[in-house]
């Protein structure tokens, strides 16, 4: 029997009618750009500049403009695709994993946080591929025959499994996203004025009408691709830290890595998320929408996952010392003490300490704090692939081979422009597409049970 | 038939009868005594999924999931092969001389690879069968059928007593009454 609810709060406050989420939510589409929305697009914009300059320079002049070395080989690039490629990961959870688990509240964000996933993926791609310093035979990484006999891809090499990873999480998140979209492009088809708008939402909402065997057809599908991303999710994260992890490099060696790292990009993700969405949700007017109880869930799910990588942290730090390995030891006292000390307690004090603030409620139900928290994860978590990173390189096995290693003006330039990419693209999805999934949002209205 | 195929489309229907409702609820009552008056129901267009409602009209259960299933099994059989084409049959890689053969470094290229065929293979079908084609022109009954209100379509098929669906459309709380003739439509 379905009846609403008595005793659960909620998920969309304000008395709100099927009409009034259309009018709110394509609000932004149907109207000329705010001025915030104006700042922020020609901010992203300078950010966008700067990845452009650093980019041609890195191509123009070789990759010997960034300050890696023979030691230190994966520097601030790999540094930078991990994190980005953390950060995608929450959209694919949010869509896929609490969907499986029914958790109605995904319905608010899961637009915006899959979005963030396919921008995300393509900041971290391009680390590694202009690593690879001849961008122009970037396709060899690809199992193509080549003109120099045949000679085909290691199929052994992690490196290898990335470029099948990562491509099809990209793919497949794409596909899921755009599904999700098609209802709510013929939403906005139905409601813009001009010829030009009519004509592309009409073009990109495939003659949607709502049919109810359509209907019945698209939550399946979205069922089984929630079935699908969740492996998926699972693999290209594990895949990544196997990118580590199947090297002898101290302090990369461990079994640890997989789990470690699905936490930490969970955790990461999440941090992203609730950046984005404290600040959409002011902007937007989204209150009623993304309610204090949305932040709050993502709050616990923050301190989950911290704290989980937390554990993670010291397990690394008992196991290097219990396994009696010498070069292991090194490489984790040398992570605390060392001339990386600061970035190793950077990231203890962002990922474990931070986030046991939310244990509090006034912590979890405080917008402008969560922004600070939610920036300080993200803060934690790129100190974490550096320290991963940079702490095991720079001293290993051979003490004559020991640097030290900092960051060129072109790789902080990359960095900072992959911020211009995201934020561009995420400017203009909230822009000309609906920053919340409509049609789902439309029917929690009543609450039922 | 076929995605484009123009008898599919509502505008060259002969005759249907339309009905207009703000309220899920009573869209599921009416859409239940119709089906229980014996009245075949053409289709439902809701803003959003109303759950149950394929089940009252006796919508047959989707086939994804299996051909989901199959592409699937494509995909892991077309991986492993490539795989075993590229590093068994036509350059064997020697690691420590070790056996060339399967080994669990294979495993996340066929896993990335049956993922990815089984995600497309089925996001085909699902436009196929829905009909849903980049560029294709919609068919709708009422302009806020993709907002608020959700709409029953009838076809009229001889024997039909009209006034009769009609009026238990009314009792069931249609909130407007429509005739649909050759893509024109008229208020009852």
């Amino acid at each position: 029997m379905i009846h609403d609810s008595l005793i659960r709060e909620r998920l969309v406050t304000g008395d709100k009618t099927a009409a009034d989420v259309t009018r709110d939510i394509a609000r932004p589409i149907l109207n000329q750009p705010t001025k915030s929305w104006k700042i922020g697009f020609t901010l992203s914009l300078i950010f966008l500049g700067i990845f452009g300059i650093s980019l041609f320079n890195t191509i123009w002049t070789g990759i010997g403009v960034w300050n890696i070395n023979k030691t230190v080989m994966w520097g601030w690039d790999i540094t930078n695709f991990v994190f980005w490629v953390g950060i995608g990961h929450a959209g694919t959870l949010i869509s896929a994993v609490l969907l499986l688990f029914r958790q109605k509240w995904r319905m608010s964000i899961n637009r915006s946080a899959e979005a963030m996933t396919i921008f995300a993926v393509v900041c971290a791609a391009m680390f590694p591929v202009f690593h690879m310093g001849r961008v122009w035979v970037g396709y060899w990484a690809l199992p193509l025959p080549n003109a120099f006999g045949s000679l085909w891809v290691n199929f052994n090499s992690p490196l290898l499994w990335d470029v099948f990873a990562i491509s099809t999480y990209f793919s497949v998140s794409l596909l899921f996203w755009y599904i999700g979209l098609i209802p709510d492009i013929a939403t906005i088809r139905d409601k813009v004025k001009t010829k030009t708008a009519k004509f592309w939402y009409g073009f990109f909402s495939m003659g949607w009408t709502g049919s109810t065997r359509t209907w019945a057809r698209y939550e399946l599908i979205s069922l089984i691709l929630a079935g699908l991303s969740t492996p998926l999710v699972l693999s290209v994260h594990t895949i990544v830290s196997t990118d580590f992890a199947t090297s002898i490099v101290p302090g990369w060696h461990t079994t640890i890595f997989p789990p470690y790292f699905v936490a930490g990009a969970i955790f990461s993700g999440f941090g992203m998320v609730a950046t984005l969405l404290v600040v959409a949700r002011k902007v937007m007017n989204y209150e009623n929408y993304i309610t204090i109880g949305h932040l709050e869930a993502m709050t616990k799910i923050i301190m989950v996952t911290g704290s989980i990588v937390g554990i993670a942290y010291l397990t690394e730090f008992f196991i290097a010392w219990y396994s009696g390995v010498e070069y292991e030891q090194y490489a984790f006292i040398n992570r605390a003490t060392g001339p990386y000390w600061w970035a190793y307690w950077s990231m203890m004090s962002c990922n474990l300490l931070a986030p046991q603030v939310f244990w509090f409620k006034w912590a979890r139900t405080t917008p402008w704090f969560i922004f600070i928290m939610s920036i300080v994860v993200n803060v934690g978590m790129w100190f974490e692939r550096f320290v991963i990173i940079v702490t095991s390189l720079h001293r290993d096995y051979l003490p004559s081979s020991w640097v030290m290693y900092s960051g060129s003006l072109t790789e902080i330039g990359l960095f900072l422009g992959t911020f211009g990419i995201f934020f561009t693209c995420f400017f203009l999805f909230a822009k000309y597409m609906p920053v919340i999934n409509m049609a789902e949002v439309k029917s929690i209205l009543r609450n039922r049970e | 038939m076929g995605i484009l195929d123009k008898k599919l489309s509502l505008r060259n229907r002969s005759k249907m009868l339309v009905g207009i409702w703000e309220d899920e609820d009573k869209l599921v009552e009416a859409t239940s005594a119709l089906v229980h008056d014996g009245v075949h129901i053409h289709d439902i267009y809701t803003p959003y999924p109303v759950h149950g409602l394929e089940r009252i009209i006796g919508a047959r259960r989707s086939r994804l999931a299996r051909v989901a299933f199959l592409c699937g099994l494509t995909g892991f059989i077309l991986m492993t092969t490539m795989i075993w084409y590229m590093y068994v049959l036509d350059w064997p890689v020697n690691v420590g001389n070790k056996p060339v053969r399967f080994t669990p470094s294979w495993i996340p290229v066929m896993f990335e690879g049956t993922v990815l065929c089984t995600a497309y293979g089925m996001g085909f079908f699902f436009f196929w069968r829905n009909r849903l084609l980049l560029g294709v022109k919609n068919d709708l009954l009422d302009d806020r059928q993709t907002d608020d209100r959700m709409v029953i379509a009838i076809e009229c098929v001889e024997g039909m007593n009209e006034s009769d669906v009609l009026n238990t459309m009314k009792s069931n709380g249609a909130v407007e009454l429509r005739e649909l003739n050759h893509g024109v439509q008229t208020t009852i």
